[in-house]
């Protein structure tokens, strides 16, 4: 005791120390640093920067856009988790989004976007994500950069080997990191050693409209499914998906968990199971998850409930699925742009390894398995291995590649990234990151094409990099000019989340297609309000329906009267502006709701209950035009059955 | 037939190209529109010259007072008479091939022609000068009088923070390139009179 | 007392200059090789914070009992890595543990251009995970072994109220901020040597 209380007092007095004589030094050599690296990922004032970048916001649910090199950010789109500034999950258009087989869920946790392709090059139409608590997949259009659709994935938990797309966005996957009873059902924990399932499920996207839907799913033994990757070129028709807890521990995994040497990368021969399928083979099951769509003509969402999913037993379809062995709990999968290498960061491993396509085809060709697990076999550690990055760093995660025959790691416990050289594994160079990154991004850096120019470095952890702002302190990711020998670091922006994983993509496969505004010609809503004529407000009972318009700077009707207490009013809004960037919004006192926020040719609706009499007031909420402040108006609200006419009006008329 | 009466022919029928292009652009630009939004002005109509761009002048004019650009205007239904007329006596006069209508359908389009740009200009007055007494925003020139936003009849100009660009569009380029032709098939005639 | 805490402190502020010095000779280093350097080469473990527990390093750095240590972790350029957001387990080997070691092998491990044989020799001492000498004893009685950062596997045993880790004493565990100090005094060598 007294010995840890010596170390105690002489920590404290040494660390005060250090911190005065070493902030100088770090502070000069901030300054050494000065003129390039700015002009490097300065984007001058009007300027547009050369890539997007799609970066998830973890914990936050969300997705934000940001521009590259720049690092400024343009849009967060809501997808998980509700949003008040864009109403949604508020409005009653995008409610349904966030249903699921639980009801209606607020938040969620929003972990890896991937940008459709086609064969194996970013095509710019769509970004996948998946919800990691309450299993989902959502997709983001990139004309109106919106949340388009979400599909629950049942029979899984913990949804976050998710949600990458094959060469030709013919799947988009989903995985199991825990596993579970499948069906669900009432069972001690502790029996959890061969029973839980992990289950893998496929979902077809529809090439024309991105629309997704869950082909399979395959019941893999309960192992955790951690990432994973599809092949690219060579590999095309395979997925690999690393696993953890091959002990099927069921408590304190970070020991009980950490026992096998090796665990395995699943590879599974995704095009031989769809024949199966197709040839119907699997087992239709009862279940229930949730399906919503947002439409762009009716500017609703639609929840449908599905029963039913095809499973495949791995048993059944003998020759699709094989165990690569991945030494200490491999985290990050990742395909290099070949498809040869598959690259297994086992997080506790001091080294990375690199297993060969190739090779593993020729060891299932010659039956060479080391065993099996489940019925599934189990190839020869040697036999598939392609090289091995000796010590690069400690904790290993993820691995991004720039096309030119290199590849990236992050290593979290190291807080660096490292450069290697695939085919002859040396390492060529490591840059720190402040600090412990977790993912990296590369634009196509997980596609056969990468844009290898920047790569982006996501930290967990940031502590003094900025101003801080109490116990909680920005989140932030790290720029690196990849281009060179060495890689050079640019420039440290903040983010909104947690930044778990990126997409990014050169600006001019995305820009032209982004939309201006929605044409009010086109618009479906059942209670859109076309012109200023058609304005009015109906009864049914206790409920009255607005039919309103918004254009500068004014509301019509503005003067609502006949409202009774207790009435509980829909107040069904359309923003009739043609122009480019000229939302409304509106919100009324208390409404127990958030605003809307009105894109041009839109509707959208908004419930305000009616609880007391008098006369209160509405305004558009977004700066709009020259006399936005103008644009006001009154509801009345009068006693219950008073004899005050439902009346409605604009300038008396 | 005779190469005058060809080119007199020809030029006559010039003039139906103002059924198929416009005739004149009217085209603001402000740094609040990255696109700069116009008006074609047709024969028998106002058009947008990107979708809902008259929508959005006239949310703009609206501050200041001003009418909204009309969908029907008399004109709409006199230019089409007048153009379609003129063409057709001018392809009669080609055929009939004689020098001095040439030179007097010319003089009568020319007329016809100061009369259009007159009618233009005076809506463009009445336009810009007769605002809504109600007006949000009311400007002044340095005399304290009632700013006007006139556009231009031809050229640019600056109203407040935009540019205003009145310039002839490919209808217009085409009628004077008729009447023109309907000058050159006159001095032709004249030489093909003179050498036989 | 008075003079054990003024020992301490003289101790302390050497340290923090040698800190300082091996900060700028590495930015030396990467400058040459890259002219855009690292502007904070010490990544994570010159964060500035006296408010909160004290981490694995700064304990570390704390102790007169462990100046080999720290000095070789520095010449290792591995700092960050103790301070990382862990949970890590640190054996830390005492000043006199590296004295039992043949003469001579601390000054050569020192020599730059031994850094990566350093590296690895340190690293062998980190555990990913929290393990005091409670947790160890738990090892021992489940009969697990503990995976140290370089891919050794290491037995754990307990004789009385003694627990061994590859054969070496705990002496002590100190908890801190982002993982377990368990002072040894011996230097933790691979199984086979």
């Amino acid at each position: 005791m007294k010995l840890t209380k010596y170390l105690f007092a002489a920590a404290l007095a040494g660390v005060a120390l250090s911190f005065t004589s070493c902030d100088n030094a770090k502070k000069e050599s901030k300054g050494a640093l000065g003129g390039n690296l700015a002009e490097r990922s300065f984007v001058a004032p009007g300027e547009h920067d050369e890539f997007y970048g799609f970066i998830s916001g973890g914990f936050s649910g969300q997705l934000s856009v940001i521009g590259l090199p720049s690092g400024r950010i343009f849009k967060v789109i809501p997808v998980f988790s509700v949003d008040g500034e864009k109403a949604y999950g508020f409005n009653e258009e995008t409610k349904p989004m966030l249903n699921t087989s639980y009801g209606f869920i607020p938040w969620d946790d929003s972990h890896h976007p991937d940008i459709s392709q086609t064969n194996g090059v970013l095509d710019g139409r769509w970004v996948f994500i998946n919800a990691n608590n309450t299993p989902r997949i959502a997709r983001i259009s990139l004309e109106t950069f919106e949340t388009v659709e979400i599909i629950e994935i049942p029979n899984s938990a913990g949804n976050h080997s998710s949600s990458y797309v094959t060469d030709n966005t013919e799947y988009v996957i989903a995985g199991t990191r825990f596993g579970v009873p499948v069906p669900q059902r009432d069972m001690p924990i502790n029996e959890y050693k061969g029973n839980f399932k992990g289950a893998l499920s496929f979902l077809k996207v529809d090439p024309e409209t991105g629309q997704m839907d869950l082909s399979f799913q395959i019941m893999m033994p309960g192992f955790n499914y951690d990432k994973a990757h599809p092949g690219r070129g060579k590999s095309h028709g395979w997925f690999f998906y690393t696993t953890y807890n091959t002990e099927e521990a069921h408590t304190l995994l970070e020991v009980n968990a950490s026992q096998n040497d090796k665990d395995y990368i699943a590879a599974i021969n995704w095009k031989k199971i769809e024949e199966f399928v197709a040839n119907g083979g699997g087992t239709k099951m009862k279940t229930k998850y949730a399906h919503n769509i947002y439409s762009d003509e009716t500017h609703m969402a639609t929840s449908t409930m599905k029963t039913e999913v095809l499973t495949v037993d791995p048993k059944d379809v003998p020759g699709a699925i094989y165990f690569l062995p991945t030494p200490k709990s491999p985290h990050g999968c990742d395909v290099d742009p070949s498809g040869e290498y598959i690259v297994g960061s086992g997080k506790l491993s001091a080294n990375l390894t690199v297993h060969s396509f190739t090779k593993m085809l020729d060891a299932i060709e010659n039956e060479k398995f080391a065993g099996d697990a489940y019925g599934i076999p189990i190839l020869n550690f040697e036999d598939i291995l392609a090289g091995t990055v000796v010590q690069p760093g400690l904790g290993p995660l993820h691995t991004e590649f720039d096309g030119k025959g290199n590849a990236y790691t992050t290593f979290f416990i190291s807080s660096e990234v490292v450069k290697w050289k695939l085919g002859t594994w040396e390492v060529i160079d490591r840059k720190p990151t402040y600090y412990s990154v977790g993912h990296l991004m590369i634009p196509g850096g997980n596609s056969q094409k990468p844009f290898g120019k920047y790569l982006v470095a996501m930290n967990k952890i940031t502590k003094d990099r900025y101003l801080p702002t109490g116990p909680e302190v920005t989140q932030s990711a790290q720029l690196y000019d990849i281009t060179g020998e060495k890689m050079e670091l640019l420039l440290d922006f903040p983010t909104v989340g947690e930044p778990h994983y990126a997409a990014g993509i050169p600006a001019d496969l995305v820009a032209p297609h982004s939309k201006k505004y929605f044409k009010l010609e086109d618009n479906k809503h059942p209670y859109a309000t076309l012109s200023e004529k058609d304005a009015k407000v109906v009864r049914d009972g206790n409920t009255v329906h607005i039919y309103m318009t918004m254009i500068r700077s004014h509301f019509a009707p503005d003067n609502i009267e006949g409202i009774q207490e207790g009435d509980r009013v829909y107040f069904h809004v359309t923003n009739l502006e043609q122009d480019y960037d000229v939302p409304h919004g509106i919100s009324m006192i208390g409404a127990q709701t958030s605003e809307l926020l009105i894109m041009p040719g839109q509707t959208e609706t908004f419930v305000w209950e009616a609880k007391n009499q008098g006369v209160w007031p509405f305004y558009c909420t977004d700066f709009c035009s020259a006399l936005h402040q103008e644009m006001q108006g009154y509801v009345r609200v009068s006693p219950k059955g008073s004899d005050v006419p439902l009346k409605w009006s604009l300038d008396d008329e | 037939m005779k190469k005058s009466k060809i080119i007199m022919v020809l030029g006559a029928f010039l003039l139906l190209s103002l059924f198929v292009f416009p005739l004149w652009n009217i085209t603001l630009e402000a740094p609040q529109y990255p696109e700069p939004i116009g008006m074609d002005i047709w024969i028998n109509k106002i058009a947008d010259h990107n979708p809902n761009d008259i929508q959005n002048i006239n949310l703009m004019n609206h501050y200041v007072g001003m009418k909204e650009i009309p969908e029907h205007m008399p004109e709409f239904d006199i230019f089409p008479i007048v153009i379609g007329a003129m063409s057709l006596i001018g392809m009669i006069i080609g055929l009939i091939g004689k020098k001095s209508l040439y030179i007097t359908w010319f003089v009568v389009m020319s007329i016809l022609g100061t009369a259009g740009m007159y009618d233009f200009y005076a809506w463009e007055y009445e336009y810009g000068h007769n605002l809504n007494p109600k007006a949000a925003i009311k400007f002044t020139d340095e005399n304290g009088n009632p700013l006007a936003y006139q556009p231009p009849l031809i050229g640019n100009k600056t109203i407040l923070n935009f540019k205003a660009k009145s310039w002839p569009m490919t209808g217009a380029y085409l009628m004077f390139i008729g009447m023109g032709l309907s000058v050159v098939a006159f001095y032709v005639d004249k030489k093909e009179e003179a050498n036989s | 007392m008075k003079t054990t805490i003024y020992s301490l402190f003289v101790a302390g502020v050497l340290l923090i200059f040698s800190a300082c010095t091996s900060s700028e000779t590495q930015e030396g280093d990467t400058e040459s090789s890259n002219a855009t350097a690292d502007n904070t080469p010490l990544g994570q473990a010159s964060v500035v914070d006296n408010e909160s527990d004290p981490n694995i390093l700064q304990v570390a750095i704390g102790s007169p009992d462990h100046t080999t240590l720290v000095a070789a972790v520095q010449a290792a350029k591995i700092e960050h890595i103790l301070v990382n957001a862990g949970p890590l387990t640190v054996f830390a080997p005492t000043n006199a543990a590296f004295d039992k070691l043949p003469e001579g092998t601390v000054d050569t491990l020192l020599k730059p251009e031994n850094v990566g044989d350093l590296a690895t020799i340190l690293t062998r001492h980190a555990a990913p995970g929290s393990y005091n000498i409670e947790a160890l004893k738990k090892e021992a009685r489940k009969g697990r072994k503990l995976y140290m950062a370089t891919g050794d596997y290491f037995e754990v045993t307990v004789d009385g109220d003694d627990v061994f880790v590859n054969g070496v004493k705990v002496l002590a565990s100190i908890q801190t901020a982002n993982g377990i100090v368990n002072v040894v005094d011996e230097v933790l060598l691979p199984k086979s040597e």
